[in-house]
């Protein structure tokens, strides 16, 4: 094992059992700061070093990444990877092909981008997690075995590296160390962008070798394309789902609730994160409270593909997200509506707006729900009392939502309108930090992933939290929210609290923005956020 | 004779080269959006938004300002200005080397009309009687100590951060310290040669014999300089120093680019006209289906 001090790119093709290990994470801001406030990283389990590829840092992204049981099977997986390899400088790769090329030619190894990373940071300057680093790798490989200069000149012009099944299944696993948030690239001075070269060390491995963690490909887009959502949910369920929501929502606010379904004639079709009705069930409550309270003329759709906005292989699988994207804007357009919302949902929104937008023509208008909801608060149409939700509230700014789409003002808009102690996070808008579960982290949970991401990823954030709420922490009787409008950064939220018991010990709550929408409505009887019971 | 060819050819090649590898990134294929914010044409600029914070986006002139995205891109390209918000020091020495080349390039042309003034017998000198004359005098003076001494410092510093940043050193390949020693040492041969006559009087006569292909007695010093400055232009466009082509693509091309793919657009017709495009190569995991074969 090295020390991550003397880690080097050429280092990855090394024989070691494992090539660093972490061992000087950032402090955590207080409450959190005083010693056993935190569990110490763990070893991975040894059944796990003789199956999976734990040789990087100890933690497995991929679960489906095994060791070969041959020379041969070794050789091949080797062959495989430099296949896809060639193919994404070939007319496979079309739609990347130029920005691929700038960013793959022109670094000047500035090393500007390292500290805007929030998994370098707070993994205290982590040689491994360096966005230079990873590319730097892949530039060595690719020099070794593609290009003249590298053939004749090798470690000159830096094809110095030892290519075996170790050196590409670090690389791979490598590949999920990034939470592809592209916050790196904003500093680049050359416009450039290890984020691109991240995602297409994903690509290599599912699209030519057929390897993605599970919880991305078979039990993501594989089965949202066999069952309509990711999570499994058939029609007869989701159904049943709404049903009982409604129910619900009489029972406890007295509200008589109908989710419209497959309406005729209506304008909207809005479009959940179809693990809001399993994991957060509130969230889609609250869009259906304020588009009847505001007098929208909108549906759920309840078609395969009509109610998952989800799209995975935005994050490691360029041919799977094509197909969902595809698939979903059929549905939308069949149904007849005039435009899509996208619900809170970060990668939904991007995968729907930034990346579909060039995957065909005719498309049906997507938008955010974010500068509608701004706009029933602005207009009036909804009568709020800011006054119930007089308690400290941050907002989490979703990579995808924020940094990648431009939309940054109507939500914080929304919040300075109805929450009185509102205060922002340091940074915010478009320089804010990754939530630690962007490009697949949220639902990766095989192994001792989370652990990754938890204490790891979601570290900088973490205390980008404690931070907005200093002052406040200690006092119990004070809820403290983050809003986060997006499923997977509440996810990563969940993984955290969750960890840090920081909701039994402080208070700390989390939820979406319409929840806090609704909390405020003159109408509401009783507190719609359960916590202020 | 062969110093002047030398000359032409160079920077013909360095024009030629860095002209070919822009068409080139130009005719690659269309690309699916990557736009990052800020955005400096977008109307939200300031705090980084577009014209996604609109509702009903598509049914609104898109408000965007080129002159901002004009003026940005300027401040990148004169003041590396990523750079000196993000990493100051680094800035300092990066910044030495960018502006040492502009003073030189502007130094260059200088000569060039100094030579040529001389040529047409205006006195290109300290007690010259005409205006122009003494103006192209004074600002080859200014910009050639200012150039030669900025970039030599800049390129050297760079070099040595480099071999002794123990971070640095890591991602640094050989070839990439070739890059910067082949500047330094240009610009260091160009000191001595230019360097015994301050007026820069030396300099404009070369300059002179090399545009009008005129033979004359060249020592091993100067032929020395010509070559390598020679080499130094025809290696630049073919080597990652020629990020001043790709930087325009990154920013433009990809950060940048956020235009909606809206009815009746340019963009529907790039989509369309890429859409019939059939791969000659294709993906071979499992989940993926064979492409339909190319077209002939």
């Amino acid at each position: 094992m090295l020390d991550q001090k003397d880690l080097r790119p050429k280092d990855m093709g090394r024989s070691d059992e494992q090539l660093i290990k972490l061992d000087n994470l950032i402090p955590l801001l207080a409450p959190y700061d005083k010693p056993g406030m935190e569990s110490p990283l763990t070893d991975p389990k040894p059944a796990w070093k003789e199956k999976y590829c734990t040789s990087l840092d100890g933690y497995i992204g991929i679960d489906t990444l095994t060791r070969p049981k041959s020379k041969e099977e070794e050789d091949e997986f080797v062959r495989k990877f430099l296949s896809g390899l060639e193919k994404i400088f070939s007319d496979a790769n079309n739609g990347v092909l130029q920005p691929l090329l700038l960013s793959f030619e022109y670094c000047a190894k500035c090393n500007t981008c390292s500290d805007a990373c929030h998994i370098y940071t707070a993994a205290g300057n982590n040689e491994l997690y360096r966005p230079i680093y990873r590319s730097e790798v892949l530039r060595k490989i690719v020099k070794k075995y593609f290009t003249t200069s590298g053939k004749l000149l090798g470690g000159f012009v830096g094809a110095d590296i030892d290519v075996n099944w170790e050196t590409i299944a670090r690389l791979g696993e490598l590949a999920y160390r990034c939470n592809l948030c592209r916050r790196c690239a904003q500093t680049c001075p050359l416009g450039l962008d290890n984020a691109i070269l991240t995602k297409e060390i994903r690509k290599i491995f599912s699209q030519e070798m057929g390897i993605a963690p599970t919880p991305l490909h078979t039990k993501g887009t594989m089965l949202q394309i066999k069952t309509g959502s990711s999570t499994g949910l058939s029609k007869p369920a989701f159904l049943d789902t709404l049903e009982f929501l409604e129910e619900d929502t009489e029972e406890k606010f007295g509200i008589k609730l109908k989710f419209p379904v497959d309406k005729k004639g209506a304008d909207i079709l809005v479009l959940h994160n179809a693990g809001e009705f399993m994991a957060w069930p509130e969230n889609p409550v609250a869009f259906a409270i304020l588009f009847d309270a505001a007098g929208l003329n909108w549906t759920l759709s309840s078609e395969i593909m009509g109610y998952d906005s989800v799209n995975y292989g935005l994050w490691y699988d360029d041919v799977q997200a094509k197909k969902i994207a595809t698939m979903q804007m059929k549905v939308a357009k069949d149904f007849g509506v005039k435009r899509l919302v996208v619900a809170e949902c970060g990668h939904a929104h991007k995968a729907s707006m930034i990346t579909a937008d060039r995957m065909g023509t005719d498309r049906l208008p997507v938008e955010s729900c974010l500068p509608l909801l701004w706009d029933m608060v602005k207009s009036k149409r909804l009568i709020l009392d800011p006054s119930k939700n007089n308690f400290p509230v941050t907002l989490h700014d979703p990579c995808n939502v924020v940094r990648q789409m431009g939309i940054v003002e109507p939500q914080r808009n929304v919040l300075k309108a109805i929450c009185p102690q509102f205060r922002e996070m340091t940074p915010h808008g478009v320089d804010n930090y990754c939530c630690g579960g962007g490009s697949g982290f949220a639902i990766m949970n095989s192994a001792n992933f989370p652990e990754f991401r938890t204490q790891v990823a979601s570290r900088v954030k973490f205390n980008q939290i404690l931070g907005a709420f200093k002052g406040t922490m200690e006092d119990t009787s004070t809820p403290k929210y983050i809003c986060a409008p997006c499923s997977n950064c509440k996810g990563a939220m969940r993984g955290l609290l969750e960890h840090y018991d920081a909701t039994e010990k402080y208070n700390l709550q989390y939820g979406g923005l319409v929840e806090l929408m609704v909390n405020a409505l003159v109408s509401l009887k009783k507190p719609f956020l359960e916590f202020l019971e | 004779m062969i110093l002047s060819i030398i000359a032409y050819l160079s920077i013909v090649l360095f024009v030629g080269i860095s002209v070919y590898k822009a068409y080139q990134f130009a005719g690659m294929p269309f690309h699916g959006r990557m736009d990052l914010y800020p955005v400096p044409k977008e109307k939200g600029y300031e705090h980084g938004g577009s014209y996604y914070e609109e509702t009903a986006w598509w049914s609104k002139p898109h408000e965007v300002s080129h002159m901002r995205e004009i003026i940005e891109m300027l401040k990148e390209i004169i003041f590396i200005k990523k750079l000196f918000e993000n990493q100051r020091p680094f800035w300092w020495i990066s910044y030495a080397l960018h502006l040492g080349i502009y003073l030189i390039m502007a130094w260059t042309i200088l000569l060039v009309i100094g030579a040529m003034f001389e040529l047409n017998g205006i006195l290109v000198a300290a007690d010259s009687s005409s205006i122009l004359g003494l103006l192209v005098f004074y600002l080859s003076i200014v910009t050639g100590y200012i150039g030669l001494a900025l970039a030599a410092l800049g390129s050297g510093m760079l070099f040595l951060r480099r071999a002794f940043d123990n971070t640095l050193k890591k991602y640094t390949t050989p070839q990439e310290y070739f890059n910067l020693l082949l500047i330094f040492v240009a610009l260091i041969t160009g000191i001595f040669t230019w360097g015994n006559d301050l007026s820069f009087g030396y300099a404009r006569e070369v300059t002179g014999n090399l545009v009008t292909f005129t033979p004359f007695v060249a020592d091993g010093l100067l032929t020395l300089h010509v070559v390598l400055v020679g080499i130094m232009l025809t290696y630049i466009p073919i080597s990652k120093m020629s990020h001043y082509v790709g930087k325009y693509f990154t920013f433009h091309k990809v950060l940048w680019d956020n235009n909606p793919n809206l009815k009746g657009s340019g963009v529907e017709q790039q989509v369309k006209n890429a859409a019939s495009f059939r791969p000659t190569t294709s993906w071979s995991a499992p989940h993926i289906k064979p492409p339909v074969a190319p077209e002939k």
